[in-house]
């Protein structure tokens, strides 16, 4: 009986211990050696600025200057008094941060990506822009709204390096590591110059972006700014001018993307009801159906019925890239779908299940556009991409991503048509509906554009990632809320978005290696 | 009375059922078993809710309108010795919303937690207006189906082990009035969600997720009736978790939130004086307050019946 006794002290303790898990809350990588330096990267063709020359730097002192000699003092002092806070800042933030301002962009995009709720009357509240703190907060950063806030991040940061590379190698100035041996350097070599800074080009670029996309989180992504520049400079490869001219080319062309985001028309996608319903009944004049929101107390206006107006970075008229029409709600075709969508709902299998949540990426989550961020950032790492080639990397893909949900939004609002569960009695779904037409599905053709353009950068992944975009389009089949058409359709629909964005990519030099 | 007490405290088993998001079912009373005596329980509850706490703020969800919950528990209890019982119990669930709802979620269905206690009588005192009595008991639950804990609010359970430590304090008057206390640490574990990142106060990128772990209290008060056949018991409970987020706005509850609830109870157990060892129950409970709980009402009734060998 006693050692019965001790079982039951010891047992639970044992099942403590040993289920301790350590929870990751970013992509664990160290820093590393480049696969590529790039030297000619600064030639390459940015997406916003004519050329890398476009934004003007100042020349930098000479490293025998009295004054490059004090900021090398200064580096020495700092490194000299750093505190255990600050190195492991230097561990978290590594020599390719492209990916940790990618993850802080995914974490808003959760954090504000979700739907409002009714008021007590019944009625719904968008957020406003102009009174961000609501309620409703501002932004909901859906996926049209994610795809978007990525695009215009990864796409400052790309020019911005292009940007940087060009001065890099213009000046060839050396990191301070090189310039006095006394200085540590925190990281693996790569023999890339230093001045102006690639980090904090990727920083005040990704900040400034941030900022208006999420005007809530200005202190929040400042504070996140101070701290990864003050990394550069203790991580011994950047002197304060390095950090500076990267800080004003990160500015500029931050300021150059938000002035085309604020004339993309996103502002107008969220339309009233009077448009709304006018977009729902040129549908229902042309086809014969409509799709109507099922929530209680219903939404009146879909999300974003205006996001297929939307400027496009790549794809030059978005009718050129519009699927065809659907099966008529009651024909065979459509019958057939009916058939096979209760075959999945009645079946329970946790196979289905588990896809469909795999892929399910709804509310409160980064969103499809966001899944495909993460794999991406692990592509980036596993191929040891450079800061340059990880921000094109990012820029393509998320450019794809947006053209791709402007072309999905197209549809979905041309043909409005309907959701399983407005049309099939009594079904019910194991994913949540969301508040926008059916054809096409937005998973299938973010994933597929995402797809494309890894496919494209990472071509031993090609069959992987094709393979996993063809899975996150039927999950949700799988979940209830889509038609098998809405994703095989929809999969087509981003594969030709992306071809865009890859005929852009294979003439920007980035190839020429 | 005493040898009254214990004799047809061998007709009795029970446990008390929390069955809603908190703890799974545990050895919260005072009764043992007699020796080598074995005992069942079949139990059905029905809970329902169409309002929540999220975080403090009770709301009403028009997505999900009523949710249901039906609860079949099968359980058995055998006394290893005076002193000592070991228990065990097996739930199967379903869920679904009323109709009509603005979400057309499918409900869900199936076995949920397994699980495995002992209960043991560490002292007892009688004086001449009383008896004294504690017991410390463990109960350990784990998921026994490849249920979704991730499907709020509608999942089984929380899919995850749970170890329950709980102490018990009673004391009974010769009139039959008794009052029961209990203090429990419920620690629980790890969920394995299917998706690889959620937002907890921040990303995570696993499908694990840290489901909080909580002190749970309970008082009851009651009476025996008709020379021990009948017993009444008006009850209040009261779970804290130790940490966890709260319900987003309008958002889906999911496993990490801290799920705190203050609940009262009416419960009533016969025991047929004539037809030897079984017994009849019935209960209802009415979560009264909370943070990112049900407001969950919930009524059961059970058979026991007792044997020994």
């Amino acid at each position: 009986m006693r050692k019965l006794y001790y079982l039951i002290y010891i047992l639970p303790l044992a099942v403590l211990i040993s289920c301790s898990k350590d929870l990751p809350t970013e992509l664990a990588y160290e820093n590393y050696v480049f696969s590529s330096t790039d030297e000619d990267g600064g030639n390459w063709t940015p997406i916003l600025l004519s050329s890398g020359s476009e934004i003007m730097i100042a020349e930098p002192k000479e490293t025998s200057s009295a004054e490059y000699q004090a900021e090398l003092m200064e580096v020495k002092n700092a490194i000299a008094s750093i505190t255990s806070q600050q190195k492991e800042n230097l561990k978290k933030w590594t020599n390719n941060p492209v990916i940790r301002w990618n993850e802080i962009a995914l974490e808003l995009i959760a954090k504000y990506n979700l739907i409002p709720g009714p008021n007590e009357d019944g009625s719904y509240t968008l957020p406003n822009p102009a009174n961000p703190e609501g309620p409703p907060v501002f932004p909901f950063s859906h996926p049209p709204y994610a795809s978007r806030a990525l695009a215009y991040m990864s796409v400052a940061q790309f020019d911005g390096l292009i940007s940087a590379w060009h001065y890099k190698y213009k000046y060839n100035r050396a990191a301070p590591y090189l310039q006095d041996l006394e200085i540590n350097h925190a990281y693996e070599e790569n023999p890339i110059p230093s001045y102006p800074s690639d980090g904090a080009v990727i920083a005040s670029a990704s900040a400034e972006i941030l900022k208006v996309m999420f005007p809530l989180e200005v202190e929040y992504l400042n504070s996140k700014m101070s701290e990864h520049l003050e990394s550069l400079l203790l991580s011994g490869e950047n002197v304060q001018s390095d950090i500076d001219g990267g800080v004003k080319i990160g500015e500029e062309i931050a300021a150059l993307a938000l002035t085309r985001a604020s004339t993309d028309g996103m502002k107008n996608a969220q339309t009233s009801k009077a448009v709304s319903d006018s977009i729902a009944n040129a549908a229902y004049e042309r086809f014969g159906w409509m799709w109507i929101n099922q929530e209680a107390p219903q939404r009146p206006v879909g999300l974003t019925p205006l996001f297929g107006k939307v400027k496009m970075w790549s794809v030059p008229n978005v009718e050129a890239i519009r699927p065809p029409v659907p099966p008529t709600p009651g024909s065979p075709a459509y019958e057939e779908d009916v058939k096979i969508l209760k075959g999945y709902l009645a079946e329970h299998s946790e196979e289905y299940r588990r896809i469909a949540n795999f892929w399910q990426d709804g509310l409160g989550t980064y969103t499809p556009p966001g899944h495909w961020n993460e794999f991406a950032n692990a592509f980036i790492v596993k191929n040891k991409l450079n800061t340059l080639r990880a921000a094109r990397t990012m820029a393509y893909m998320n450019m794809a991503i947006m053209d791709a949900g402007i072309s999905c939004w197209d549809a979905k609002y041309y043909y409005h048509y309907p959701r399983p569960i407005q049309t099939i009695e009594g079904f019910e779904t194991i994913a949540s509906t969301p508040n926008f037409p059916s054809y096409t599905s937005g998973h299938s053709v973010f994933s597929a554009a995402g797809a494309e353009v890894l496919a494209y950068i990472f071509p031993d992944e090609a069959d992987k990632v094709r393979g996993w975009a063809k899975e996150a389009a039927i999950s949700r089949v799988y979940g209830g809320i889509h038609w098998t058409f809405d994703a095989t359709v929809g999969t087509t629909q981003g594969i030709n978005a992306a071809q865009y964005s890859i005929d852009r990519a294979k003439i920007d030099g980035g190839d020429n290696f | 009375m005493k040898s009254y007490l214990t004799n047809l405290t061998g007709a009795f088993c029970l446990f008390l059922v929390f069955s809603t998001y908190s703890l799974a079912q545990s050895p919260t009373d005072e009764l043992m078993m007699p020796k080598n005596d074995f005992c069942l329980l079949f139990n059905y509850e029905y809970g329902e809710f169409n309002q929540y706490w999220e975080g403090d703020f009770l709301r009403k969800n028009e997505t999900i309108a009523t949710v249901q919950r039906r609860t079949a528990m099968l359980m058995a209890a055998y006394g290893i010795t005076e002193k000592l019982d070991v228990y065990a119990g097996l739930p199967y669930i379903s869920t679904n919303s009323t109709t009509p709802n603005g979400g057309k979620f499918a409900g869900t269905f199936g076995v949920q937690d397994l699980s495995i206690g002992l209960k043991y009588k560490a002292l007892e005192k009688s004086s001449d207006k009383g008896d004294f009595s504690l017991y410390g008991s463990v109960l350990f639950s784990t998921p026994v189906s490849n249920y979704l804990s991730d499907y709020q609010p509608y999942s089984l359970g929380l899919g995850t082990p749970q170890i329950a430590w709980r102490g018990i304090a009673h004391y009974q008057l010769n009139n039959g009035f008794y009052g029961r206390a209990a203090v429990a640490y419920v620690w629980k574990g790890y969920t394995e969600a299917e998706r690889t990142y959620y937002y907890n106060d921040g990303s995570y990128y696993t499908p694990w997720m840290d489901v909080p772990s909580s002190w749970n209290f309970g008082l009851a008060l009651g009476k025996w009736f008709f020379q021990n056949a009948l017993r009444v018991e008006l009850s209040a409970s009261n779970q804290t978790s130790t940490s966890g987020d709260d319900i987003r706005p309008y958002n889906a509850p999911q496993p990490t939130n801290k799920v705190d609830m203050t609940r009262v109870g009416a419960f009533a157990h016969y025991y047929f004086p004539k037809i030897k060892g079984l017994g009849v129950l019935t209960y209802f409970n009415q979560n009264v307050a909370g943070r990112n709980a049900p407001k969950m009402t919930s009524f059961g009734v059970g058979a026991t019946y007792q044997f020994g060998f």
